[in-house]
């Protein structure tokens, strides 16, 4: 019997960039709007699957992409969380880029869809708190909206206050809060520790990375502490870098809580009521014979959802996110633990029967 | 190359066999006129214009009751008056007879804003240590030194290196990782790596001060309030500079290149060459200059250094460092005598049995070219370690 399989990670696009105008706030139909691309950290040859490129824009055809993940993939619901245009500086105009975002996959892709099997992302403006706030509670009610979606890039982590009101809003209405690398250009810090990437594999493998300090940030200053419904997602990956950094976060406030009494139990506590990761094809050992034993630590085989990255060049297959895992590990991977985060184990154990 | 006058080691009394090496120890000037009396007698009231600091000691991220303990072991101030890490007698004591290291690598902290200023003060610093340290105090030949270099000014670097080349005890160079949005494989660092493996020694990196803002390690998405989520984080940028050794093509442009990764755990080694690896197989198009698979120059060319220990049940950290297998890698460290140390004893049991030997010495004793017996110190038992008869 086929496993069910939740599709967590799927990015949607217009069919030209310019399309955003149709639906963009006419106060703003003048200004100008970055390009989803990103030049300087383009993949060279193009950031999605070569065969994608068919004359459209790669994952922007709804059919399309539904006989792609449905059909031919085997996946049973996918979850859409289209990229914004970055963190402009006019962050009222971001948000009326959001809205319009938002506003399009509502129409073409959620109301519009047939199948229904395509679930959608409700994408807000962090840099501009009230504006973000108030799409939430524009959108949330829409059935399809399952999760709310921010950008990795930032210049403060999640964790600092000013952020607080959206995960408050977000946990208000079950939303949990994806966070993904985004498209477009913004006033953003280099993408590694050590400045800007010289080369795109050098982007790529280490840009997921930075959902680390959100992470600590949202731990560290109380976040999840006062929100028990508070979930976030990091799209990207980044899980094997967990194990050793949460042991330190652990490690170090052992030494350092008096200066954080909020936090009341060990950092990694939080983990499995508030973090879940989509799967990468950069995660895990190269070695399948590890992947068993790997996915443990930490308590990953948890928190890890497959998310294929479609259109992305490093689109992975179900089959090729499971590689090496045991049967109860696959089914977390595949199905589980995205339904439960998403409240569609109902539907999924429906769809089984 | 230089002769250097040094006293011989004295084999005269017992020897003990190395044991243990340590490779992150920080010694401290005695007194602001110490330092100052090995400076360019031009640059004194330039690098220290209130006549008072030694170097710039504000920081943005404080320690466990920072102000009180000045981020040090309590203990480990010396008895007879003075600050941790300033009188080479009592480190020997504590860290060498009591706690049973060896031989020691001494990387001193320092850094300045302005480019020659910081390559002056380097320079200086690697004078009074060779002084202080290297000759006067090291008739037991156990402590080793770094050779404190300015990551801003690479030809400097380069002939500061070449300063010291040929000196029994100065065994790696020292950089920060905190390099100004300059990645370590950048070509602006060539000429010093050039310098560095031309005459054996390992460049060494170790997170030095956080003043001024610009070098506090820039985090992409913000940085954090705390020192916790600050300090369980701040990897990322020596995992962001061995991103950047592989893919830009450092290890290949210098073959006899070593980096060792200082206080900046190593547990990450593991995720950050899978991922590696596995952007190399699909990108191999992008990075021509990359030659091998990206773990294999990890292995060859990387080093890491074990302190601080994460304190994780002891089961799970050896299975995981089994699964790691990078046992010809890592290097013990207690970062005597700040406070975050780790003991010898408390760490050797952390380790899988079967890499322990080479975790505690032989990895340092090959990378640095380290003799296999010392000069043992009075109250040492001929075996090493503490004397508890």
């Amino acid at each position: 019997m086929k496993s069910p399989v939740i599709d967590t990670n799927v990015q949607p696009h217009f069919r030209y960039n310019a399309e955003i105008r149709k639906f963009i706030d006419p106060a703003y139909k003048t200004r100008a709007i970055p390009d989803v691309e990103q030049q300087w950290y383009q993949a060279p040859g193009g950031d999605y699957r070569a065969d994608l490129y068919d004359g459209k824009y790669p994952g922007s055809i709804p059919e399309t992409v539904a006989r792609h993940l449905f059909s031919d993939g085997g996946v049973d619901y996918a979850i859409l969380n289209p990229s914004t245009r970055g963190n402009v500086a006019d962050y009222l105009l971001n948000s009326r880029i959001c809205a319009a975002v938002n506003d399009w996959l509502v129409q073409r892709w959620l109301d519009a869809d047939v199948t229904g099997r395509f679930l959608g992302t409700i994408r807000v403006n962090p840099e501009d708190p009230r504006g973000a706030v108030a799409e939430i509670e524009r959108l949330a009610g829409h059935p399809k909206m399952v999760q709310v979606g921010v950008p990795m890039q930032s210049r403060e982590p999640y964790g600092k206050p000013m952020f607080e009101p959206i995960w408050e809003a977000a946990a208000a209405f079950g939303l949990p809060v994806a966070v993904h690398v985004n498209g477009g250009n913004g006033v953003d810090h280099a993408p590694t520790f050590a400045g800007h990437a010289h080369t795109y594999p050098g982007y790529a493998a280490f840009m997921p990375l930075n959902y680390f300090v959100h992470l600590a940030t949202l731990i560290v200053e109380g976040v999840f502490g006062r929100h028990p419904a508070a979930r976030f997602v990091f799209a990207d990956g980044g899980y094997d870098i967990l194990t050793p950094l949460m042991w330190r976060l652990d490690t170090f406030w052992l030494s350092m809580r008096d200066q954080t009494p909020w936090v009341d139990r060990y950092p990694s506590e939080y983990l499995a009521d508030h973090v879940r990761f989509c799967s990468s094809a950069f995660d895990g050992p190269t070695d399948p014979a590890d992947a068993r034993r790997w996915m443990d630590f930490t308590g990953k085989s948890d928190l890890v959802m497959y998310g294929s990255g479609y259109p992305h060049w490093s689109t992975t297959s179900p089959t090729d996110a499971v590689d090496g895992l045991d049967s109860e590990q696959r089914e977390k991977l595949l199905w589980r633990n995205a339904a439960g985060l998403y409240s569609l184990t109902r539907l999924m154990e429906g769809s089984d029967a | 190359m230089t002769t250097f006058d040094t006293v011989p080691p004295d084999t005269a009394s017992h020897t003990a066999p190395v044991t243990i090496v340590d490779t992150d120890v920080h010694p401290v000037p005695a007194s602001p006129d110490v330092l100052k009396s090995y400076a360019p007698a031009e640059w004194v009231d330039k690098i220290w214009p209130t006549g008072r600091a030694v170097t710039p000691q504000s920081y943005f991220y404080d320690t466990p009751d920072a102000y009180k303990s000045m981020s040090m072991r309590v203990d480990s101030m010396p008895p007879g008056g003075g600050f941790a890490g300033t009188d080479p007698e009592f480190a020997a004591q504590q860290l060498l007879v009591d706690a049973g290291v060896s031989i020691a690598m001494l990387e001193p902290m320092c850094d300045h804003q302005l480019p020659q200023h910081e390559h002056v003060m380097k320079s200086t610093y690697n004078d009074w240590l060779a002084d202080v340290w290297l000759n006067q105090n090291n008739a037991h030949g156990r402590w080793r030194g770094a050779i404190s270099v300015s990551a801003q000014t690479p030809a400097d670097a380069a002939r500061e290196v070449e300063r010291w080349g040929g000196h029994p005890y100065m065994a790696e160079v020292l950089m920060t990782p905190q390099t100004r949005g300059i990645p370590f494989g950048n070509p602006h660092f060539d000429p010093l790596y050039e310098a560095a493996a031309r005459n054996g020694f390992p460049i060494a990196t170790h997170l030095m001060g956080q003043t001024p803002f610009e070098l506090i390690p820039q985090y992409p998405v913000g940085n954090p309030a705390h020192w916790h989520d600050f300090f369980a984080s701040w990897p990322l940028l020596y995992v962001s500079h061995l991103m950047s050794l592989v893919f830009d093509g450092a290890f290949d442009r210098h073959p006899d290149l070593r980096v060792v990764f200082v206080e900046g755990g190593f547990t990450w080694a593991m995720p950050t060459m899978s991922r590696m690896d596995r952007i190399w197989e699909q990108r191999k198009a992008d990075l021509p200059h990359v030659r091998r698979r990206p773990s294999e120059y990890v292995r060859e060319h990387v080093r890491f250094t074990t302190q601080p220990l994460e304190e994780v049940e002891v089961g799970t950290y050896l299975e995981y460092l089994d699964m790691m297998d990078m046992g010809d890698n890592i290097m013990f460290s207690t970062d005597y005598p700040h406070w975050s140390y780790d003991s010898p004893a408390w760490a050797i049991n952390r380790f899988p049995s079967d890499q322990r030997e080479r975790i505690m010495k032989g990895n340092a004793t090959e990378l640095y070219g380290l003799p296999d017996v010392v000069g043992a110190l009075p109250g040492e038992r001929p075996s090493g370690g503490p004397d508890t008869a």
